[in-house]
Formats: C-alpha cells, sequence, structure tokens
C-alpha cells in the first residue's frame, strides 16, 4: 500500500494554495452572493487558473489542459472545494460539460465550446430535473417537437443552478416516445440568450443563484446543438451523473473546517467540552474514511475499472459527512467568544457550510438513489 | 499511489483462508468451545504450517501486509486464537505476542494460553502477563481472562500503533464475512412471496452496513502504510481506526442481526458465533468512548494529518 501522492501533487497543492492566497479574498465564501465582486472574484481567478493551464489540466494539450494525472485532479478539486470553490460556476463546465463535448460532441461543437470554457470564460447550468421529475430524471416531459429542420422546445426544468447568470444550457429534452422513458431523450446545448427562455430565481436558503426555475415557451433549437445521437442522450447523461457523484470533494471543505477549529477558538478550546472535543476528533476520522473511500473511486477509474457501487458508498458516506461535521462545528462555532477576524471568519465559514450541507444528500442524485445503486450491486449475482 | 496490499500479501492471506477452511472453518471455533484445552496445539501448530510466526511485520513491509492479510482471514472464521495480538509482540523482547490494555481492566481473550505474553498500556508501559484469570467458560467469556500484571518498562510507545492495528484486520475479517453472510440470507429468505432482498427497507439497511465496512476496509490499509513507513502520527492513525471499526462493527452486526432474524441468535448459524466472538475486539482494550477520547488527546489542537489537519 501506497498513500503518498508524490512530490509533483504536492507541488501542485502548494501552488494552488499559493494562488489562492493571492489571488482570492481570505472572507470569500463562493462565487455566488448577493455582493457582484464574489462573482467577479471567481470569473478573475478562472483567468489566473486558466493562464497557468490549471483550469482545464486534465484536458487534453490541443484544448487548453496538460494531462494531469488523477491524482492531479483530484487534489486540484480539493482544494477548491476546500476554498469555498473560488472557480464559481466553471467547475461544471470544467468537470463534465467540457469532457463531455470532448467526447460526444462535433469538431464544431468542440471549436464553439472548449475554448471559452477552458478560458474560464462560458457559465453552464444544467437543465435536467423538473418538476414531475426529480429522482426519476427519464420521467421528464421537456418536449422538442420537430418544426422543419429544428426543434421548438416547451417545457419548464427546476432547481437550476447558476441559471441567472449562464451562457448556455445543457439541456435534456424528449426529442420521442419509446417503449422505455429512457428512450427518446436528448442532450441541446442551448444558448440561454435565446428568444422563449425565461429564468426565475427561487429564493432559498442554501443562498442566491443556487436555485432557478427555467421556462422555455416554443424556444427553436437546431441540429448542430444536439450533443451525440437523437433519442439516445439518456446513455450520456448516465456519464455525467457517474461523474458529478465523485466530482465534487466535500470531504476536503470538513477536513479544512474541522481543522481550522482549535485555531479559530484559540484558548477558549481548552475549555471545550471533552465530549465536543471527541465529537471532532470522531467527524476528523469520518473525514479522513470519506476521503478514501474517494480515493479508492479515483484509482479504479484510472485502472479503468467502474463499480457503480464504490462511487454511491463514497456519496452516502460524504454527504452523511457533511452534515454530520456541520453539526459538530455549529456547535464549537457557538463556543467563540473572543470575535477577532480569524473567528469571525471561521463562524461565517461554518454557517454557510452548515446551510450547504442541508442539501448534500438531496443534490446531485439523493442519498436514497444512491442506496438504491449501492444495494443493486451488492445484491447482484458476482 | 497503491491502494491495495502487494499481491503476495492477498495470496498469502487467501491461501490462509483456504488452509483454514479445509481444517473445518467454522468448525474450528465451535470444536475450541468444546475443547478449550486444545485450541492453543490445534490451531496454533496449523498457523504455524502457514509460516505465521515467522513473519516479523515490526521489520519487513510486506511481512506486515501478510500479517494483516492473515488477521482479515482469521477474522473471516472468527477463529478462537490470538493470532493478530502474536503477530504484534514487541521485537525488543523475548515473548510471544502483545496485547494492549486498559489499565483499569487489563484483560484479553488469552485464558489458557500457555504462551509469554507481554501487555502494554496507551501510554506505552510495558508489563510481563503473569496470569490470566478467565472470567468464565469459553461460552459466555470467549476465552477473555483478567490479566495479572508485572511492570517491565514504558519503552513501548513505538509498539502501540501495529498492536492496535492487527485486531482491527482481524475485525474487519469477521465484518466481511458477516456482510456475506448476510446478503445470502436475504436473498434466500422467502416472506410474502418474495426474497425479502427484494424489500428496500431490507436493502437500505444492507447499504448502510457496507459502508461501514467499505469505509474500514480503507482506513485499515491506510494505518498499515503509516506503520510501514513510519509516520510518526502511526499511533493516532491506529486508534482513528480502531474508532472507525467499532463504530463498523456495531452498525454491522446491529443490521446483519435484524436482517437475519431470530435464526441468527441460533448455534446453527455462524452469524451468531461471528456475532459473540466480536464482542472481545470491540469492548477490549477500550470501547468507543474511551477510544474516542484517547485519540481526542493525543490530537490535541492539531488534529489527524490529513490534507489540511496535523499542521499540513
Amino acid at each position: 500500500v501506497d498513500f503518498d501522492m508524490g512530490e509533483e501533487v504536492a507541488a501542485l497543492r502548494r501552488e494552488l494554495r499559493g494562488l489562492i492566497a493571492d489571488h482570492v479574498p481570505a472572507d470569500f465564501l463562493g462565487a455566488f452572493t448577493d455582493d457582484p465582486a464574489d462573482l467577479a472574484t471567481a470569473q478573475a481567478f478562472c483567468r489566473t487558473l486558466a493562464e497557468r493551464g490549471l483550469l482545464c489540466m486534465a484536458w487534453p494539450t490541443e484544448w487548453g489542459g496538460r494531462d494531469a494525472s488523477l491524482w492531479e485532479q483530484t487534489a486540484l478539486r480539493e482544494e477548491m472545494w476546500a476554498h469555498h470553490e473560488p472557480r464559481g460556476a466553471q467547475y461544471m463546465g470544467v468537470n463534465w460539460v467540457g469532457p463531455t463535448i470532448l467526447r460526444h460532441g462535433t469538431p464544431a461543437q468542440q471549436q464553439l465550446h472548449l475554448p471559452t470554457i477552458s478560458s474560464g470564460a462560458a457559465i453552464w447550468c444544467q437543465g435536467f430535473s423538473e418538476p414531475d421529475s426529480g429522482s426519476d430524471l427519464a420521467s421528464l416531459r421537456m418536449a422538442a417537437v420537430r418544426d422543419g429542420d429544428g426543434w421548438r422546445v416547451t417545457g419548464q426544468k427546476i432547481w437550476t443552478s447558476y441559471a441567472t447568470m449562464a451562457q448556455w444550457c445543457f439541456l435534456l429534452a424528449r426529442t420521442s416516445t419509446g417503449e422505455r422513458k429512457q428512450q427518446g431523450l436528448t442532450i441541446f446545448l442551448v444558448p440561454m440568450s435565446r428568444e422563449g427562455i425565461e429564468v426565475r430565481p427561487i429564493a432559498n436558503m442554501l443562498g442566491p443563484h443556487h436555485l432557478n426555475e427555467v421556462f422555455f415557451d416554443d424556444v427553436w433549437v437546431t441540429p448542430d446543438e444536439v450533443l451525440g445521437r437523437l433519442d439516445e442522450g439518456w446513455s450520456v447523461v448516465q456519464e455525467v451523473l457517474a461523474f458529478e457523484r465523485v466530482g465534487i470533494a466535500r470531504y476536503a471543505r470538513c477536513e479544512r473546517l474541522l481543522a481550522w477549529a482549535p485555531g479559530a477558538l484559540g484558548d477558549e478550546w481548552d475549555s471545550v467540552p471533552a465530549e465536543l472535543r471527541s465529537r471532532w476528533a470522531r467527524m476528523l476520522v469520518h473525514a479522513r474514511r470519506a476521503r478514501l473511500l474517494a480515493y479508492r473511486v479515483v484509482d479504479l477509474q484510472g485502472q479503468g475499472r467502474v463499480r457503480p457501487g464504490d462511487a454511491a458508498a463514497y456519496r452516502i458516506a460524504v454527504t452523511r459527512l457533511d452534515q454530520e461535521s456541520a453539526s459538530v462545528l455549529m456547535e464549537i462555532a457557538g463556543r467563540l467568544r473572543g470575535r477577532d477576524e480569524n473567528a469571525r471568519r471561521f463562524v461565517r465559514a461554518v454557517e454557510d457550510h452548515w446551510r450547504y450541507a442541508q442539501a448534500s444528500t438531496v443534490a446531485s442524485g439523493s442519498i436514497e438513489m444512491q442506496r438504491i445503486l449501492l444495494s443493486r450491486s451488492l445484491l447482484a449475482a458476482p | 499511489v497503491n491502494l491495495d496490499l502487494g499481491p503476495e500479501a492477498l495470496e498469502y492471506g487467501a491461501t490462509a483462508r483456504r488452509a483454514l477452511e479445509a481444517a473445518g472453518g467454522d468448525e474450528l471455533l465451535r470444536t475450541a468451545e468444546r475443547e478449550p484445552e486444545r485450541r492453543d496445539d490445534v490451531i496454533g501448530s496449523l498457523l504455524a504450517a502457514l509460516g505465521a510466526w515467522e513473519l516479523t511485520p515490526r521489520e519487513h513491509p510486506e511481512e506486515l501486509e501478510a500479517a494483516a492479510a492473515l488477521c482479515r482471514s482469521a477474522g473471516s472464521v472468527a477463529l478462537s486464537y490470538p493470532v493478530a495480538e502474536r503477530l504484534s509482540r514487541s521485537s525488543d523482547l523475548d515473548a510471544d505476542g502483545l496485547i494492549v490494555v486498559s489499565d483499569a481492566n487489563p484483560a484479553a481473550p488469552i485464558a489458557g494460553s500457555a504462551l509469554r505474553w507481554t501487555a502494554l498500556d496507551a501510554e506505552g508501559r510495558r508489563s510481563a502477563v503473569t496470569a490470566c484469570v478467565p472470567t468464565g467458560p469459553a461460552r459466555t467469556s470467549s476465552f477473555v481472562g483478567r490479566l495479572e500484571l508485572e511492570p517491565l518498562d514504558d519503552r513501548g510507545a513505538g509498539d502501540l500503533a501495529l498492536a492496535v492495528v492487527l485486531p482491527c484486520w482481524t475485525l474487519l475479517g469477521m465484518l466481511d464475512r458477516a456482510l456475506e453472510l448476510v446478503r445470502a440470507y436475504v436473498l434466500d429468505r422467502q416472506q410474502f412471496g418474495q426474497p425479502i432482498a427484494a424489500f428496500q427497507g431490507v436493502q437500505f439497511q444492507l447499504t448502510d452496513a457496507e459502508v461501514e465496512r467499505a469505509g474500514l476496509e480503507e482506513l485499515a490499509k491506510y494505518a498499515l502504510w503509516s506503520i510501514e513507513v513510519g509516520r510518526p502520527e502511526a499511533a493516532d492513525d491506529a486508534l482513528a481506526l480502531r474508532l472507525a471499526a467499532i463504530e463498523a462493527a456495531d452498525i454491522v452486526f446491529r443490521v446483519a442481526h435484524q436482517l437475519h432474524g431470530a435464526i441468527g441468535f441460533c448455534d446453527e448459524t455462524t452469524l451468531s458465533w461471528l456475532s459473540r466472538y466480536s464482542g472481545p475486539l470491540r469492548r477490549l482494550p477500550f470501547g468507543p468512548a474511551e477510544t474516542g477520547d484517547l485519540l481526542m488527546r493525543r490530537l490535541g489542537r492539531s488534529g489527524l494529518v490529513g490534507i489540511f489537519g496535523g499542521g499540513s
């Protein structure tokens, strides 16, 4: 066994932490706040990363990447999420929209989209969920009806993060009705500026820009906006979802906040009840456990082996960690009396983590769906 | 990065499991309970034939991994023998095995053992074990006895990590087996005209158990690696593993019992034996509260070494 990721990964972490320290304000809590300066920070930081070939480091060199190893990509995901994702919404473009276009897109689609993602210019949103199609995504009803050589799209998407600021939508709509509900779905790469698209933000406890409704009223889409094969979008969606399940290194933020706690409390730490400090230690163990389960999935990915059960087990462990660590951290933060700048930042970061963590067992595939996937793989014939 | 035990270690573990199966498998434990005076001889020589006591896990990384794989195989049949404890022996003392004890009530599952044992507490104090007084017949004590100790020295801090980690590998083997058993049972057992595996209430319990088992497996390899490369925080990593191992065992055995229903408590099911004999490993030397307390005190303000903690 060898858990050492080597000097290159360690050097990358140092580089990323240096860039964050230089370009991201210490009190940054993500791009999606009421203060437009935070989004500007994220957009500028993406350009900084892009200039160094760090934004899309997993991509091939010809598209602005540097063929980074899986472990370098892992370190990038960890450092970004731990520091409140200073890439803003770009993580979606970089992590899965770009790679999916790289795999399934036409040369023209690649020319159109990959440079704007790898330079950090374009923001994407994901048009998947509908009011009546959440976990049962394949039941979606948004219809794309043939009209001449294109389609007219009508229907509603919901829970669409970043829709207010996105220039592009990775849209899943029904182009035909097959025997199975998974058939007849097609992916369209649609500009959000297209006539007939209306975005309505939904006020929510996670913060602005996280949840929106997107209405499509007779929106015109063209054949060159179809990604992959017509009516066969479901298999691409499966790839996307599998990636999303390991795409966010939630454990890294938990680990950073837990490690920060004693320093934020200063001398107060020693008067924290032993029982609470024990729970803190226990959360450190759980954070390590989730991290190692993520590494297991990355390692299997590197060997070209995909076991859906492993990714699901990781997601179950990490989303529970997110919520349990948030409760422990809130209790610790509640003991803060000394209010120096470091302590104030810690409290704000913990409160943000707590709010966001409440959704972690719901977002990008509910924990119940993960349990279904894992039990299927456990009970399948060997 | 290499997240698997070496191929030789894995092969050694698999060979050991086949040998244990061939020698009776689950029957070994039943025989040991019936004839406790013979367990030292029968199982000790079976493992000697596998070269177990020639392994020097404290000196050679490959043998450390082989020792872990052997403990896991022993756990899978709830082998009633202190394998991990023998493999943990200190390299600078003339003894056959090393047992971690709590100061409050030193005890270990070595009743009737004729071997020479050393005890080690969490502070690194070592003692000679002068006697092991059984707390009852094997049926209820699982071979646990109270230890009488004669202080030796306080130079055992470096011995702690391995002596904590290897028994966790035994427990991991027990959890592997408990999950194998419960999986087979829920696929076989019919109620309401279908296998109970078809019910989501059953499936979800199974997934909770598997998440615990899978997480424990990764932590167990990590703690082994920490010893292998001589990380200064190896004992913290070992206690972190132990805390996760006890929690995992509680959940996995709870689920395994619940899904087996009443039959899971009967002597005719292997689960019942595994469950009983997992007790000493979960309780000794320290249960979850004491393990968590020890870990918290050792970590102080620095936390576990990771991508952010421990001054990284």
